[in-house]
């Protein structure tokens, strides 16, 4: 009898060590090449600017879709360690086009076509589309709500079409 | 009739070129269709402060198979050239001998939750935590075209925790 409760005991001791194990939780630094770390701190103190000692990181990211005008390749939200906000396209291809423009739209995704003047929806300016193709980095204005603004469109504004979206994900 | 018409025609034919040009070129600034065959190549560099960062390579999302996993997957590689893989914002459950694989993403094995026979991997190593950010490094010989999918892996049960189907960044 007493050997059963014992047993029963130890087993019910067991079971809970077991299921109090805590969830193992780990935190890795990026890795970063210390040499080049040094580099670029005698870099900043050679330009004489006084920058916050924050380091660049990756935001946000997506991937374009677009079959009307057929666009792809990456869109991606970089905090530069300024603090400034950059988009920057890479592998990026669409269609050439007459006033075409790069936004941000307070939308999760948006379809080819969709016209955002005419559905009102809000938009920030980030500039004229700098080549159909290639890399490319576009400064967001100061204040934008990136929790707002999902989904970074190419646009032609004189027909109002979405030539293609990409709508961004938390890196 | 056809000859009045004709006639209307050459006379006012200066007139009717006169009026065209305008809405020809109108139509052509709208328009634009010289466009359709120039490509407009530009190639910036990546913003400056980035430069001396570890470069992203490939990235995909995590999605749970036997446990639900989430979280993003980044292949990395540092100025010096090594690769490494980084999982950020990770949340798998906890379990035993539970391993990080690089695997071939257009593998069958991956359907399943519990993999029958072989699954053709590259071992990075135990998992360090089941929650957190961590990086693992890559062996230097491994082909990134071959193995673009990452598996959390628990070798005893094989079995499936999560996987991540990464693309170029």
């Amino acid at each position: 009898m007493v050997r059963t409760i014992k047993a029963g005991l130890a087993f019910t001791a067991l079971a809970v060590a077991f299921l109090l194990q805590p969830p193992v939780h780990a935190e890795d630094n990026m890795k970063q090449d210390s040499m080049k770390q040094d580099d670029m701190k005698q870099d900043k103190m050679q330009d004489g600017k006084m920058m916050r000692d924050g380091k660049a990181k990756t935001l946000e990211t997506g991937k374009f879709h677009g079959k009307v005008h057929v666009t792809s390749g990456r869109a991606t939200v970089y905090q530069q360690a300024d603090g400034k906000l950059v988009l920057r396209l890479t592998n990026f291809k669409t269609s050439n086009g007459p006033d075409v423009h790069v936004i941000l739209v307070a939308t999760m995704d948006a379809m080819d076509d969709a016209n955002f003047l005419k559905d009102n929806v809000e938009k920030v300016e980030l500039g004229k589309l700098k080549g159909n193709e290639g890399d490319q980095n576009y400064e967001i204005p100061v204040g934008t709500d990136l929790t707002k603004f999902w989904t970074v469109s190419i646009y032609c504004e004189r027909f109002n079409a979405n030539f293609g979206a990409a709508p961004l994900e938390k890196f | 009739m056809n000859t009045n018409t004709s006639s209307w025609l050459s006379r006012n034919k200066w007139i009717l070129i006169l009026m065209g040009i305008p809405i020809l070129a109108g139509a052509w600034w709208t328009f634009r269709p010289e466009k359709l065959f120039i490509d407009q190549r530009v190639h910036e560099a990546a913003p400056a402060a980035l430069s001396s960062e570890p470069e992203a390579l490939y990235t995909g999302k995590l999605e749970g198979k036997l446990h639900q996993t989430s979280g993003r997957a980044t292949i990395y590689k540092t100025a010096d050239g090594k690769e490494y893989l980084r999982l950020s914002d990770f949340t798998t459950s906890n379990g035993p001998d539970v391993h990080v694989l690089l695997v071939r993403a257009e593998d069958q094995a991956l359907d399943q939750e519990i993999v029958k026979g072989e699954l053709d991997n590259v071992e990075l190593g135990t998992l360090k935590g089941n929650q957190g950010d961590q990086n693992y490094d890559l062996p230097s010989s491994v082909d990134l075209n071959k193995y673009q999918a990452v598996a959390i892996y628990c070798e005893r049960f094989h079995a499936i925790f999560g996987v991540a189907h990464m693309e170029k960044f």
